[in-house]
């Protein structure tokens, strides 16, 4: 899947189209799922040919022409690997997350673009920010981020989502070198 | 300061005072005493292959540039203008001729050496008034290399690094030199925890009997068939010179069915038959155990693993390594730089299935780092209250009472050190040696420099590659 094209303002959907109150209604349902940490339905609503990446960023200078550590990310998913991490999740000994972590992802900035090429597939960029608070007295961690999604329609009509959208793509672009949680035993 | 010697004394017999885990006054000394004088790791040559390229990393507060310049050398060099003290470089990395301070302009090459001062004659009155000839960026006081892994201590004095790895070094060959190519390092992932930077440290070093509980849960889904305890504990962990690690027995076999068990490729064993030496490849091939996590003191650990990262009926596995290091950002919180380490003479398909299998083991997103980093944080939170200054902590597991072994060393061991096989804590209390016997030696002596006159003489150091 080759990335999308450059978006102007020009191209953003009206947010009175249809589709972009279907692309908004799946991410702000996704983020309930998100923040409940139900994962098989959040499994759910991704194509078998899922791609979720999450670069690393990197401060470089202005013009370096790169802002990402080359070959390295924090998610480089595929359905497979998302697969197992949500198993591991529902085994009994995921300590990272039992007690599970108190989690509000907040969603915003919601903007959604045609493709030319097909009706089928739309492009949605999102702000999110996550909160995440663990134990009683610890302090909590913040990520926020930019995502770029691809949204492909089922073409089974059987996705649980508005519009029978589901996540064929998703690029997180994490606005933190150096992040300030735990780890990422969580979604964005 | 609290005199820290009966600390130190009861460290030594295997009896951890908890509160080491979070102090101020410890990670005072630790400051001068482990990170003002130990060899410790910065990058790998890899990461900076053209003339130009840099990347910019820490020991502990101080930021220094580790740049190749525009003959290849390696240099590291303090990030630090000369004249005011600003920061030369603000990126993490990148490719620069030059650094120059946004301050008041003064430039440097990517060699260190101050080459531009804006009104030299009219401010300063030239030469004559200051001597910009011969001035650089401080260098690092000691720089060295082994395997391309690049190391600085701020210790002057420091003595040569393959002196200081000792017989570790053997151990670092399985990891980085699988091939007379060496590896390439990609990343790091870098994230801060709240855990003090000893418990990863030690960890690593050898905790085989973490394994089966802290990461079953990476074997109920399929992911690494090794932990299981039963396993686990045929492993022999080793120390040798500064540093330690466990291994996993492998199931009985030539040397080559058993680094296929793990994963790699025909075209890779033929590399590592042609690359290690006769212990290597008896200590894999003769007795069978093959490296898993390991750790040089202070705070640079290794891993190596062969997880099932594809989704097929077969039980195919892809071996990855890490390297990491635990940086110490207080006594409570420590900054964890991960990097993925392949052979560079690796086959693509290779490198992208072992780095598929990092990011699900270890890294910010890794399902077994995950669970351990909960159980280090937690640690540290209940380390630093009073009642944990009344709790020494038991260290003393392969030891009876009266320090005898469980059991005896390996009788028979290729690789080099003492190696024991079955659950033991024998590594975690040789770190913790070290660490003791650092903390007790009064810190180096350093100079220092006073700019505008004299030679610096940085340009001595440095390594070819």
């Amino acid at each position: 899947m080759t990335a999308p094209s450059p978006r102007t303002v020009a191209r953003c959907l009206s947010f009175g189209d249809p589709r972009h109150l279907e692309a908004h209604q799946f991410l702000v349902d996704e983020a309930a799922l998100l923040d409940t940490q139900d994962y098989d339905t959040w499994m759910s609503l991704l194509t078998a040919d899922v791609r979720y990446l999450m670069p690393v960023r990197v401060s470089t200078a202005r013009g370096a022409g790169f802002d990402t550590a080359p070959g390295m990310a924090h998610f480089d998913e595929d359905h497979y690997s998302l697969s197992r991490r949500v198993a591991r999740f529902a085994t009994e000994h995921a300590w990272t997350e039992d007690p599970p972590s108190r989690l509000r992802h907040h969603v915003g900035n919601v903007r959604t673009f045609p493709l030319d090429h097909t009706e089928d597939e739309i492009v949605v960029e999102s702000a999110v920010l996550l909160f995440r608070s663990r134990g009683d007295v610890r302090e909590p961690s913040l990520i926020s981020a930019g995502r770029e999604d691809v949204l492909r329609r089922d073409p089974t009509r059987a996705a649980p989502s508005a519009g029978h959208w589901m996540l064929a793509r998703r690029t997180v672009s994490v606005d933190e070198s150096v992040l300030r949680t735990q780890n990422l035993a969580i979604f964005l | 300061m609290r005199d820290q010697g009966a600390v130190l004394e009861d460290v030594r017999q295997g009896m951890i005072p908890a509160h080491i885990y979070n102090d101020d006054e410890i990670f005072a000394l630790e400051r001068e005493r482990v990170f003002g004088r130990s060899w410790l790791f910065l990058a790998h040559e890899s990461e900076i292959p053209r003339p130009g390229d840099y990347v910019v990393r820490r020991v502990v507060d101080d930021s220094f540039i580790v740049s190749r310049d525009e003959s290849g050398v390696v240099r590291a060099m303090f990030n630090m203008c000369l004249h005011r003290g600003m920061q030369v470089c603000r990126a993490e990395m990148g490719n620069a001729s030059h650094f120059r301070c946004p301050y008041h302009g003064w430039s440097y090459k990517n060699d260190g050496r101050l080459v531009g001062l804006p009104f030299h004659g009219e401010a300063y009155g030239g030469e004559e008034g200051f001597r910009k000839k011969g001035q650089a960026l401080l260098p690092a006081p000691s720089l060295d290399t082994y395997n391309g892994l690049i190391f600085v201590s701020l210790d002057p004095a420091a003595p040569p690094l393959r002196e200081y790895l000792g017989d570790f070094a053997f151990y670092l060959d399985f990891y980085t030199q699988q091939s007379p190519e060496g590896i390439e390092l990609v990343g790091p992932q870098r994230w801060r925890v709240k855990a003090n930077w000893k418990i990863g440290a030690e960890n690593f070093a050898g905790d085989s009997y973490h394994t089966p509980h802290t990461h079953s849960s990476v074997v109920e889904i399929g992911l690494f068939r090794e932990p299981k305890a039963s396993k686990r504990k045929e492993g022999a962990l080793y120390w040798a010179g500064r540093g330690g690690g466990t291994t996993y027995k492998l199931p009985p076999g030539t040397l080559d069915e058993r680094l296929r068990y793990v994963g790699y490729p025909d075209e890779m064993i033929a590399r590592m038959r042609a690359t290690w030496s006769d212990a290597h490849l008896a200590m894999v091939g003769d007795d069978g155990f093959m490296v898993s996590a390991a750790s040089v003191f202070p705070n640079l650990s290794l891993v190596h693993n062969w997880p099932k990262v594809e989704n097929t009926d077969s039980d195919e596995v892809v071996p990855f390594i890490s390297l990491r290091q635990w940086q110490p950002v207080a006594a409570d919180e420590t900054e964890v730089l991960s990097w993925f380490a392949v052979d560079r003479g690796a086959p693509e398909r290779f490198k992208e299935l072992s780095y598929k299998a990092y990011l699900m083991c270890f890294g910010s997103t890794g399902m077994f780092e995950q669970d351990d980093v909960e159980n280090w944080v937690s640690i540290t939170s209940t380390a630093a209250g009073s009642m944990a200054r009344r709790l020494r902590l038991n260290s003393r597991m392969g030891l009876l009472a009266d320090d005898k072994p469980v059991s005896p060393p390996l009788a028979h061991f290729s690789g080099p050190g003492v190696a024991h096989v079955g659950f033991g804590e024998h590594n975690q209390r040789a770190m913790l040696r070290a660490w003791a016997d650092a903390l007790e030696a009064p810190p180096p002596a350093v100079g220092t420099v006073d700019l505008g006159s004299g030679d610096l003489g940085g340009l001595e150091q440095g390594t070819r590659p």
